[in-house]
């Protein structure tokens, strides 16, 4: 086996396929899109320089994936509706919540349904901070955005996930008393 | 007034708390898929190389196809310009006829009289029509190539040149298939006299093909004897090939020489019809009669292995037949309804050929109840013909 893939799958492999997972939402889509990063990667590895980390070029390079796969699931009249249609400029999925989710407590079901809500980059800002553990300025080179546009990011899709919890609340009601907390 | 609000830090926990989902495919897996999706990158290559070969195969066919139909064109015409030849043939020999009558008219005033009385014109050749000229008849094959036909012409400015030579000369002249008959002539083989030994030296070249079938060398050994018979007093042909002796035939196999048997007449002149001709050719059969009367009797009866018909008309009722001092006296059956058209010409023609072949030079008609047939008188006696089948070429 190719030592680069080795080296490549790894450190990295399962950090990537959970964040191509919660892009897309869909387990099957994740590890065909897994397949194409590394494609990519062997593609373009000689003209890896070395400015930025192995690990935020890595993360770009999945996050285009996603965005392209997503492209490619609308067809072309649907992308020509929505340059038109500026209220609904995100993306959604119908995918049944997959079996990992359904097992956990209310509250991780809740949040994992709130994300569809967000953006596309408010969704890869969350995930690459929260479950790749990355920090501001790592977030910042794998987006290519500056600091700052990651933390007004970050803090809008937190507080779009916050709204959309208290709607769940109120439409299901917690059966444990909720702790209220100042912000 | 909301139930629950949850700070950032609590929305980070939960966001953190959720599942770490595995890829649980095997690492090798996941690379083995990867080498199969590199090969497919390039997926137009078969469908490339396909579509090459399929121009390819196009490119070689379609000429083909071309020349296919540009070669049934070809036939199309050649069958139509074929079927005109044959209608043309007819009008072709009523043709020759007709040149045949303007020159009787020439020769004799009296005869153009009983000419316009009758409208039949006689088919051979007779002694008053050869002037100075030189009568070669040529034996050509029918279409089936079952029978030889004999076909005589009147060749004027022969000068002093041998009968071989002007025989040669004209032989590219003949229009056989014109007349109905099979193209046989100009022969491919080059003719010589030789006066010592009293024979015609017949030098084909080595890529003759008179050898291949049995058909192509009994015509040419038999046209080269039959020719040489009626034109000449030769009884030898010496064969050549190439200028050496001998020539390869693949039925007869090796020959050097065939004789020319002078007695083999003796035979009866019957009616060959040429395919969509209404005049016959007068053509002697292949069999040979032992006398005058039997060969009369095989005149009145079909031979159709040879292509043959009766030449005597059921009019034409013979009653007594007797030859004495080469003369054939004929006697006709009174009651016969004998008319004067050109079938009875031809049937008196093929009697007197038949005569001539049993030494006949002379026939008187008793009892006739005409007193012409065509051109001849029967109040007299009439001299046999020179020559059967009178055909004029340039």
């Amino acid at each position: 086996m190719d030592s680069v893939f080795d080296e490549l799958y790894q450190k990295y492999h399962h950090d990537v396929f959970q964040f191509l997972f919660y892009m897309v939402r869909n387990k099957e889509h994740a590890e065909d899109l897994v397949q194409e990063v590394y494609i990519r990667v062997f593609k373009s590895y000689n003209r890896f320089e070395g400015k930025s980390s192995e690990k935020t070029w890595l993360f770009s390079i999945a996050r285009n994936v996603a965005i392209d796969f997503f492209r490619k699931q609308k067809g072309w009249k649907e992308r020509i509706f929505e340059k038109f249609d500026w209220s609904s400029n995100q993306v959604k999925d119908d995918y049944p919540i997959p079996e990992e989710i359904t097992v956990q407590k209310e509250e991780i079901k809740w949040i994992y349904k709130c994300l569809e809500f967000c953006t596309m980059d408010q969704r890869a800002v969350i995930i690459l901070r929260y479950l790749n553990d990355l920090s501001i300025s790592e977030t910042a080179k794998t987006l290519g955005w500056t600091e700052s546009k990651v933390k007004t990011t970050q803090h809008r899709s937190l507080k779009v996930l916050k709204k959309h919890m208290e709607l769940f609340y109120e439409k299901e009601g917690l059966t444990s008393e909720k702790v209220r907390v100042e912000r | 007034m909301r139930k629950s609000e949850w700070s950032d830090k609590q929305l980070e926990e939960l966001i953190r708390q959720m599942p770490k989902i595995q890829d649980h495919r095997d690492p090798r897996d996941i690379y083995q898929n990867l080498s199969i999706k590199k090969r497919k990158l390039i997926p137009w290559i078969l469908p490339g190389i396909a579509t090459a070969a399929a121009m390819l195969l196009f490119l070689i066919l379609v000429p083909n196809l071309m020349d296919r139909t540009n070669n049934s064109f070809n036939e199309a015409q050649e069958k139509k310009s074929l079927e005109q030849t044959t209608a043309k043939k007819d009008a072709g020999i009523a043709m020759d006829k007709e040149e045949a009558t303007s020159k009787e008219g020439v020769n004799s005033g009296t005869k153009e009289v009983k000419l316009l009385r009758t409208e039949s014109v006689k088919s051979a050749i007779y002694d008053d029509e050869v002037g100075n000229g030189k009568v070669l008849t040529y034996w050509i094959p029918d279409q089936q190539a079952q029978i030889l036909i004999p076909v005589s012409t009147i060749v004027s400015d022969a000068g002093n040149k041998s009968w071989l030579t002007v025989f040669e000369e004209k032989m590219a002249s003949l229009k056989e298939e014109e007349w109905g008959l099979s193209d046989f002539y100009p022969l491919n083989a080059k003719l010589e006299l030789d006066k010592n030994n009293n024979s015609v030296i017949v030098d084909v070249p080595s890529n003759h093909l008179y050898g291949q079938g049995s058909t192509n060398e009994t015509s040419f050994i038999n046209v080269l004897q039959k020719d040489i018979a009626s034109n000449s007093n030769l009884r030898k042909i010496k064969f050549k090939t190439n200028g050496e002796p001998g020539i390869e035939l693949g039925n007869y196999g090796s020959m050097q020489e065939q004789n020319i048997e002078s007695d083999q007449k003796k035979h009866a002149f019957l009616f060959y019809y040429p395919v969509g001709s209404k005049l016959p050719y007068l053509t002697p059969t292949n069999t040979i009669y032992k006398d005058f009367g039997t060969a009369l009797e095989a005149m009145k009866a079909d031979q159709p292995e040879n292509g043959l018909k009766s030449s005597l008309s059921p009019s034409l009722q013979i009653y007594d037949v007797t030859i004495s001092d080469k003369t054939l006296s004929l006697s006709l059956k009174d009651d016969s309804t004998l008319k004067d058209n050109q079938l009875t010409l031809y049937s008196f023609e093929a009697l007197m050929l038949t005569a001539k072949e049993f030494g006949v030079e002379k026939i008187i008609v008793k009892n006739s109840p005409l007193t012409h047939i065509g051109p001849f008188d029967l109040s007299k006696e009439n001299k046999v013909p020179i020559a059967p089948n009178l055909r004029n070429i340039q």
